[in-house]
Formats: structure tokens, C-alpha cells, sequence
């Protein structure tokens, strides 16, 4: 649901919840959270992680603000710039991580085989306010179809909507990367899923994509879990491995189409 | 007076430039007022300054009576609703949810379309004709379509003030007379309209009024008859117009003209000629390089009319009038100064014959006289003969049949 609203707002189909930053952030907290030995409980990990996700949505947001307005293009350019920077002292830490560089490789590739209702716990909060308000702002964002200029005609504060509506997608995917560790292409291939099964409303996109990212997941880790069987892979793997294919398939059906 | 809409010493300027110089002007309810200006002239940024989608640093924007800087963006949009330029890219969205979309101001976060909101959508798509294709993708109409399923967005917003952005530019000539057509009947139901075209005829032919814009100024604003002139046109858009009334709408209606090369650099032609017959003469003379006189000819005759145009000197008679012979003698006098006469087909009657005495008289003074051959043809003669008679009497003193100009100067 995130990519829906992303993508939503960037008026663009290749963006995905990671552009942000987030996930080499979430990325640099776990590194933080593992190698400086810190210990505050069960919930460490996914504490620092959402911290470090946080750190840099609101990082990118300072480098892409010009003025008061939010232009897309300097945003999705801070956002890049942000996770290279990141990612660069994410392999810096693995790189000097020694003995715990096994448990570092693992948390980036994203899993749940640690999972359980503490986290769905840690999550929930998070879901049962934002998805909702989320879903609520499926008018503005069937008006940016139409360009912000248009949009802003009809009545739509533009920046203020992007501006609520990138912080509630940080917090989400904050909120969830913190728990699960990074798992690619879910967001960026669901929505394109969804529109493919013939709706680019949002009143029905975004619960569309929020229902069908998780049977989506579900389904990944379920395979992750039985085709090496007893090994768990990843999720993240089976996610990549699959989307990564989609994803070109999708690409080139749309320069078929043009 | 107060009119709905009132512009009081609108400036607005980008990057130290000023786009728009202290515009005061005013729109009522049911007036179709068209924007005309060259490119750059601050057309499009009226439109966004009215849509308050820019913000002017001077003077004051006034709707019904409420400055609309107090306005919030939603309520602005509830007065005033706009139709850009571009059409946006292919959307695979059915077109009654695109009208619905310009139901948002009117709708709360939690609040769903209801039966009102029906009716409104309903009524847009009514009024645009476009509710025959609701259900098919805007992606799958063609360029009017679209163009017509945006307008029936924009009043689905209900506004009291419709902006439109160049609405026909992308359209063919059917499609053009829809939008307008659209426009007039929203007007009668008492929209305030103002829309920019490139066209200047649309405007003459359906807007009430006009507002001519150059460089950020208001040249001037007003009843269409009364601002729309030749002149101010051509200040406005540096070509020359030829302006005739339309014989339908009785409005004006505008010709362009193209740029003429007034250097004679292969001497002078007189022109015999009338009734529109030299039109096309004067145009492949000019272009050859050729000065041209005229004459005689009546008043409000069309070939009189152009020429004048092109500042080409002639010799005319009150119109609908035989030829008087004081007339004709000072034709003579124009026409000894050129270096050819040329006699085009045009037709004869008793009035106009006195400019075949005058080719005669000219002919046997030694000049060039070139008769088109097309000319000879009887069919022209309305005057029992007596114009083949002359005809015949120029060639036997000299005068040359040619089939055409271009060939004979050619080998000349």
C-alpha cells in the first residue's frame, strides 16, 4: 500500500517505499543496534532500525524541501543520494562486523523466521491509525492522475497532502522494515498487480494493494520456507527473485505499449 | 456596477520579470470573454492567477463581491473552475469517475458522493454530450472527447467562474464549434466564462467580449465590436489583417495577410481589373517582384478593398457607379506611370467598359498592354458586345493575348 501512495503521489510507476531512504536507514540502525553490543531488551533491533528509517525519510525530506514546497524530482534525487550513503556505512559495518557479520547479512535480507505476535504487536499501532487515513486520502490522490496543477485547481492543497502523506508512509514502512528487515519489490510490484487487474481508482488501489501485499508475503514465505526444506531461506531472496523478473516484464510491456 | 468578477491592478512577475502589468478589468455573470495575445503575452498566467493557483504580489482579485485571497483553496474551487491546456496523459480510468473528481470541494474526508453529487455529475457530462461514452477509459476517446470529458470535470465543481486554457487548439474545426458551442449554452445559463484562444475568429464570432493582451498589458477590453478592429489586432499580433463582417453572425472577421515585399524590383503594372477578378493578380505580381496601380475601380469592391490593404495605389468610383470620365482621366494619368497594363478576366458592363478606352488610348500611345487570354471569353461580356469590340481594338493596336503572366515575364 505504501508503493500505491508513493507511486500515487510521485506520479511515477517506479517508485517503491524504499526511494525514501528507508530501508538502507532501517538498514544502518540494525548495524548499529548489532555491532555496538547495545542491549535494551527484546525489541533492540527493531527499535534502531525504525530509529535509523526514521533518521533518514526526515533526512531526505530536509534535502528535497526547496522553499516550502516538496518538488518530486529534487525529493526522489535526495532519496536516492540519502541510501547510497547509508548502504555505503552499512557494507562499512559489515565489513568490520567479524563475528556477527552472519546475523547482520541475514537481517538485511529480510525474514521472518523470528516472527511472532510480539512484533504483529509492535506493527499494530502503527497500521490501525495510519492505514485508514491513509485510505482516506484516495480523492487527492485520483486528482494527482490528472497533475498537480489540475489537482490543486479542484481544490486540493497539493503540499500539504504530499507532505501528510510521506510522513504516514514513513511510519508505516518505518514500522514494518523494523520488524521484518528489508524485503524488496513487494511494494514496488503489488500496486502495478493491482492495476493489472484493472483499477487505477485508489478508493480501490491502495486496500487492493494492502490486502494483496500480505498474501503476497505470506505466499513468499511460505515457499521460503518449504523449498529448501528444513532450511529457511530469506524471504527477501524468494521476493527479489521473483519480482526482480516481474518488474523487467512489467517495464518493457509498458514501452510495448507506447 | 459591480461585476461578479473584478481585477483591480493585477501584477504579477517571475524571477524579477513582470509577467502581468496592474490588470483592471471586469466579468459578469453570463459573459463569454476571450483572451487573445501573442505568445508570452501572460495569457495562461491570468488564467492561474484567477484559478489562484499563483499568487499575484499586487493588486486584488474580487468574486461576487469576497476577495478571494481569503478564500481557502477549497472554496476557491468552489467558485472558480479551470480547463488547462494539456489534456493529461492516457488515463485508464472510465470517464464519469474523471467528471466525479470535480466533485472533491464539495466533499468532506469521510463523506461519500451522494445523490446531489449524482445529479451534478450527471448534468456536466449532459451539458458536454458526454454521457453517451461514461463507462469507456479516457484513454480510448479521441482528442474532442477528451477535451469535452475535462470541461464536464471542471463544471462538475459548479463553478460560478469557468477558466478555459486554449480549449480548442488540438481540435478540428466540428470539434472547435462543439466546445463552443458548449461554452455558449453554459453562458446563457449564467456562468461566467473566460477562456483564452490562439483563434481570433472564435472570439469575434462568440464571445461577448474581448480582453487583448501584449506583453503583460491590457491593450484593451471591451463589446468584441468595439475592440476588435484591423488596427488593434495588428498591433496586437504584428501581422496584417484583412477585416470583412461576417454575413451571418454580422461580427468581424479577421484574414491574415501575408508579409508583402513592396521593393519594385521589375517595374510597374497597372491593373484592369474588379469584382475580386484581381486578387490573385495582385499577389503573384507582388511576389514576382512587380509595384502595382489600380484602376479604376468602384468602392467596397473587394479587389478595392485588398488593395488598399496592401497600399497599392488606385483610382476609384463611388460604388455601384458607371465610370465618370473625370475618373478615368486620372486612371490615365496613374496608369501612364506603369510599365505594363495588364487586362485580368474579369467581367463587363456598361459601368466599368470606360477601362477598355483607357487600355485603347494607352495602346496606341505606345505603352505594353497584356490582355489574359481567359479574358477574350464572351461569358465575360454582359455589356451586348461592345466589350469584345474593344477587346478586338487593343489587340489590333498592339495590345498582347498571354496565356499567362508568369510565362510571358519569364521569357521577357
Amino acid at each position: 500500500m505504501g508503493g500505491g501512495v508513493l507511486q500515487g503521489i510521485f506520479q511515477n510507476p517506479l517508485v517503491d517505499p524504499y526511494v525514501l531512504g528507508i530501508s538502507s536507514g532501517a538498514s544502518l540502525g540494525a548495524v548499529f543496534a548489532i555491532l555496538g553490543g547495545v542491549y535494551l531488551g527484546y525489541f533492540t533491533v527493531p527499535l534502531f532500525a525504525f530509529g535509523g528509517a526514521l533518521l533518514s525519510a526526515f533526512l531526505v525530506f530536509y534535502l528535497g524541501k526547496i522553499g516550502k514546497r516538496f518538488p518530486l524530482e529534487i525529493l526522489l534525487l535526495a532519496g536516492v543520494g540519502v541510501g547510497f550513503f547509508f548502504s555505503a556505512l552499512v557494507s562499512l559495518g559489515m565489513f568490520l562486523a567479524g563475528e556477527d557479520l552472519h546475523q547482520l547479512v541475514f537481517w538485511t535480507m529480510g525474514g521472518f523466521w523470528n516472527s511472532s505476535w510480539r512484533e504483529v504487536k509492535m506493527v499494530l499501532p502503527f497500521l490501525v491509525v495510519g492505514v485508514p487515513i491513509l485510505l482516506s486520502f484516495f480523492r487527492e490522490l485520483n486528482a494527482f492522475l490528472l497533475g498537480e496543477k489540475v489537482a490543486e485547481s479542484m481544490g486540493v492543497e497539493v503540499e500539504k497532502v504530499k507532505k501528510w502523506l510521506l510522513f504516514l508512509v514513513s511510519l508505516l514502512i518505518a514500522s514494518a522494515v523494523a520488524v521484518s528487515g528489508v524485503i524488496g519489490f513487494v511494494g514496488l510490484v503489488v500496486p502495478h498487480l493491482v492495476r493489472l487487474l484493472g483499477t487505477r481508482d485508489h478508493r480501490y488501489l491502495l486496500p487492493f494493494s494492502f490486502l494483496l501485499g500480505g498474501g503476497v508475503l505470506l505466499w513468499a514465505d511460505t515457499l521460503a520456507r518449504s523449498i529448501l526444506s528444513p532450511i529457511e531461506l530469506p524471504v527477501g531472496i524468494i521476493t527479489n527473485l521473483l519480482g526482480a523478473p516481474f518488474f523487467i516484464y512489467l517495464l518493457r510491456a509498458r514501452k510495448r505499449n507506447r | 456596477m459591480k461585476k461578479y468578477l473584478e481585477v483591480e491592478n493585477l501584477s504579477f512577475s517571475y524571477a524579477q520579470r513582470k509577467i502581468l502589468d496592474k490588470l483592471t478589468f471586469g466579468v459578469d455573470k453570463g459573459e463569454l470573454v476571450g483572451v487573445v495575445g501573442p505568445n508570452g503575452a501572460g495569457k495562461s498566467t491570468l488564467l492561474y492567477l484567477l484559478a489562484g493557483l499563483i499568487t499575484p504580489q499586487e493588486g486584488e482579485i474580487v468574486l461576487g463581491g469576497k476577495k478571494a485571497k481569503n478564500l481557502s483553496r477549497r472554496r476557491w474551487s468552489k467558485k472558480v473552475a479551470m480547463v488547462f491546456q494539456e489534456i493529461p496523459p492516457d488515463l485508464e480510468i472510465p470517464s464519469r469517475e474523471l467528471v466525479a473528481m470535480g466533485r472533491f470541494p464539495h466533499l468532506g474526508r469521510w463523506q461519500r458522493e451522494g445523490e446531489s453529487d449524482k445529479e451534478k455529475i450527471a448534468w456536466a457530462m449532459e451539458v458536454t454530450s458526454t454521457s453517451r461514452f461514461s463507462d469507456r477509459m479516457f484513454s480510448e476517446l479521441s482528442g474532442g472527447e477528451k477535451q469535452r470529458v475535462m470541461i464536464a470535470r471542471a463544471l462538475a465543481q459548479e463553478p460560478e467562474l469557468l477558466l478555459l486554457d486554449e480549449p480548442t487548439s488540438h481540435l478540428d474545426i466540428l470539434h472547435q464549434l462543439e466546445i463552443m458551442e458548449i461554452l455558449l449554452q453554459l453562458r446563457r445559463g449564467g456562468v461566467a466564462i473566460v477562456a483564452v484562444f490562439h483563434d481570433l475568429n472564435l472570439v469575434s464570432q462568440f464571445c461577448d467580449k474581448s480582453l487583448l493582451l501584449k506583453e503583460g498589458h491590457l491593450l484593451s477590453f471591451g463589446k468584441v465590436e468595439e475592440v476588435m478592429k484591423a488596427e488593434e489586432v495588428e498591433k496586437l499580433l504584428q501581422v496584417e489583417f484583412l477585416e470583412t463582417i461576417h454575413p451571418f453572425s454580422l461580427r468581424p472577421f479577421f484574414m491574415p495577410l501575408q508579409k508583402i515585399n513592396n521593393n519594385p524590383s521589375r517595374g510597374r503594372v497597372h491593373l484592369i481589373c474588379g469584382g475580386g477578378s484581381g486578387s490573385r493578380f495582385m499577389r503573384e505580381l507582388l511576389e514576382a517582384g512587380f509595384s502595382l496601380s489600380l484602376g479604376v475601380v468602384n468602392q467596397l469592391d473587394s479587389d478595392e478593398e485588398l488593395a488598399k490593404k496592401l497600399g497599392i495605389p488606385i483610382v476609384q468610383e463611388k460604388p455601384f457607379s458607371p465610370f465618370s470620365s473625370s475618373v478615368v482621366e486620372e486612371a490615365y494619368q496613374l496608369a501612364k506611370k506603369a510599365d505594363f497594363i495588364v487586362i485580368v478576366p474579369t467581367y463587363w458592363g456598361r459601368g466599368n467598359l470606360p477601362n477598355l478606352d483607357l487600355a485603347e488610348r494607352l495602346v496606341k500611345e505606345g505603352k505594353v498592354v497584356l490582355i489574359l487570354e481567359e479574358a477574350l471569353n464572351p461569358r465575360f461580356d454582359y455589356a451586348e458586345g461592345k466589350a469584345q469590340e474593344k477587346l478586338k481594338k487593343i489587340i489590333e493596336e498592339g495590345g498582347r493575348v498571354v496565356e499567362d503572366l508568369s510565362t510571358y515575364f519569364s521569357s521577357s
